[in-house]
Order: structure tokens, then sequence, then C-alpha cells
């Protein structure tokens, strides 16, 4: 990335900070969800384990919308955030940014949602799920200060 | 709208300069990007294969029957099956028509054992448990056994699931007042607490884990691979 030649600049731009930001987030989102999908189509050891209840919300008929499997969702989800993300890196286009900005507001929406269904419906905690509700609100956090944030947004 | 202010330049400066990169830098951008991409793939590829094979567990004693296991099959059968399992646990559940299954047709070459492990997140597992010991102390352990089992999807997200035990027992034309003093036994109680001790004695992971013949197994996928593992260890029972 070019985070590297702007720390040689007074200032690092705060646009481009946090592309990169928005960036690692979606990569750790990315391999977060790519984990549970192989889990899930894999089939893994079948079994309950002593050390987590993950199991219990990922083989939970909430886990899958229309037979497909939430964490693929949220693995493409993750995908076009970071592509998108690579697009305004490479062309500079900040609608690209703003777009991007614009779809975190639906992987969060959709956290709060999975987040409601473990703790009330399902009651059961999976840690490999609360890291990514945690990514998604991150990188909506990201995109609020994108959309309403900082000065070089708007003026550019 | 403020973007109206920008028609103008929809280039962000901070990044104008990289519209204007050569086309080997951008290429080396994205190639790089996929190079990511790809390593993160592969290395979520490689974890989860290393979590699906458990590590080999450490050595202990073959695991043999006791006098106070619930035993299904037949009585001189050289070859012997035990089951780790929580009554809650979505895979237990899934292994039950299995092992129903394996019994139908092996049931007068092997003997199989069911004992209990519940695991703590699972809040009505150990209650499950102690339904199917106070079934057993009326002789009903395994038509309790199979109730629970079958119900799983119907008691597992209640907040209460003794309703739904005592309405089974009632279903097995129990006692109920004795079937209801048995459950909250200090006997029954001791029965689910020893089985569960032993698993924890065994290292157990997970359930349900499968002892063939006083041997820890791996999970087998589905029936034919286990009917597969209980054929070769009657052809080598002889």
């Amino acid at each position: 990335m070019n985070s590297g030649t702007s720390s040689s600049r007074r200032s690092i731009r705060p646009d481009r900070r946090i592309a990169v930001a928005i960036l690692v987030l979606s990569l750790v989102g990315f391999a977060d969800s790519a984990y549970l999908t192989v889990k899930h189509f894999t089939g893994g050891p079948l079994n309950c384990s002593v050390f987590h209840e993950c199991e219990k919300v990922t083989t939970s008929p909430y886990a899958t919308v229309g037979g497909v499997p939430l964490a693929l969702l949220g693995a493409s989800y993750y995908l076009v955030v970071f592509l998108l993300t690579m697009a305004y890196v490479d062309l500079g286009k900040s609608g690209l940014l703003r777009w991007t900005s614009r779809l975190t507001l639906v992987g969060f929406l959709a956290s709060i949602y999975f987040v409601y269904l473990q703790l009330f419906v399902i009651r059961a905690i999976c840690p490999y799920c609360m890291i990514s509700a945690a990514t998604s609100t991150l990188l909506f956090g990201l995109g609020l200060i994108v959309l309403f944030g900082g000065r070089t947004f708007r003026n550019g | 709208m403020k973007s109206k202010k920008r028609k103008g330049s929809k280039t962000d400066p901070g990044t104008r300069s990289r519209t204007n990169a050569p086309l080997a830098q951008r290429i080396a951008l994205w190639i790089s990007a996929f190079i990511i991409l790809g390593l993160t793939v592969m290395i979520v590829v490689a974890l989860s294969e290393k979590a699906s094979k458990p590590p080999p567990r450490i050595p202990t004693e073959p695991v043999e029957l006791r006098s106070t296991d619930w035993i299904k099959g037949a009585k001189d059968a050289r070859v012997v099956l035990i089951e780790y399992s929580d009554f809650q646990c979505p895979s237990c559940a899934r292994y039950h028509p299995v092992i129903q299954k394996l019994l139908a047709e092996f049931g007068d070459r092997i003997r199989f054992a069911y004992r209990h492990f519940p695991l703590r997140q699972h809040s009505h597992a150990d209650e499950a448990a102690r339904a199917a010991e106070a079934a057993g102390q009326q002789g009903k352990f395994w038509e309790m056994y199979d109730l629970i089992f079958d119900g799983q999807t119907t008691w597992d997200n209640l907040p209460e699931a003794q309703e739904t035990f005592t309405g089974y027992a009632r279903q097995l034309g129990l006692d109920m007042n004795r079937f209801k003093s048995d459950m909250d036994s200090a006997e029954v109680r001791k029965r689910v607490e020893e089985d569960r001790r032993s698993g924890s004695r065994l290292y157990l992971e997970g359930t349900p884990t499968f002892f063939l013949n006083g041997v820890a197994i791996q999970n087998p996928q589905g029936y034919d691979e286990f009917r597969n593992i209980i054929e070769q260890a009657i052809h080598q029972a002889g």
C-alpha cells in the first residue's frame, strides 16, 4: 500500500489511512467468514466441543438462508468491500469509497441481527461470529467517518 | 447535496497521484492485493483442515464396560462400542439414528453402551441425562433415550425442559412420582456425574466420542463409514 510514501509527508491523509484501515478490517472479516464457510462445507469434526459452543450457532437453522450459509454471504460481503476499496486506492475516485461506506451499513445491520439471534434466540455465542460482528461494526464506524466526518472528504 | 459541490473533481487529491501512476505500478498493486487474498484463503483452508484433525489422544487404558453401564446388543459380543454423548448436542442427535441403524444391523454381534458427558454450554443436558437415568430406574432407559434425542429440536431452545421430560415419562407410562423424585435423587445424580468424570479422565474433547473395543475412533462421517468400521472390527474379532 502507499501509506509508506505518505508518512514521509508532513501528515498522513486521513482518507488514505481510512482506506488502509478498511482494507485490513475487511481482510480480517473475510478470513474469519471464509474459515466458517470452509468449516460449513467440509463438516469439520462432527462433534460438540468441550472448549467452545460455536457448533450450536453454526449448526442452527439460522446459519443458512435458502441453503446458502451465512458465512459465505459474509465472506462475499467482505470481499466486495475489500475490492471496492482497492479500486478506490487504484483509481482515486472518492465515489467508490463513499459507496463502500454505504455498503457497510448493510453489514452492520446484519451483524446486529446476528448478535441478537446469538444472545436471545440461540442462546449461545460463536466467537468467530462475534469477530465478524466486531469487524463489520468497525467498518461501519469508518464508513460514517467517510460519509459525515473529516473535512478531507467534503472539500477535497 | 454536498456531493454537488464536488462535481468538478471526482478524484481525491490524496489519491490523485495513483490515477496517474504508471501501469506497471497499478498492476503490481492489484497483483499484491490478489496475492494477499489468495494467501488468506490458503491459510484459512490449512487452519480449518488442521482443526478438523484432532491431535492424537493421550494414551489411556482401554475403555472397558462397567457393571453400571446401560448396554444394548448381544450380551457376549466381542465387539464393544461405547459412546460418550450429550443429549443436547446437535451432533449427538445426528448420530442417534446412525446408532439405531447399526444396532438393527449388528445388534447380534456388537454391544453398545451409552455414557453421559453433558457439556457446560448445553443448559438442559444434565437434566436430560438425569431424566434418562430416572426412566432407567423403572427399566425404560433406552425408551427415554430415544424420545429425548428424537425431540431434541423441540426442547433445546425452551427456557425450561423439565415439563417436556416429564411429558415423555408420562408417555412411557412411568410412575410419575417416582420419576420426579428419582430425577433429583443423589443416586441418579451420582450416576451421571460418574459418567462425566470418567469422560474427563479420558480427556474427551467433545461429544459424541466413540470408543471401539476400548480405543477412541475418529467420528465416522455418515452411516456407511461407521458400518465399515464396525464390520472391520467384527472381522478382526473373528
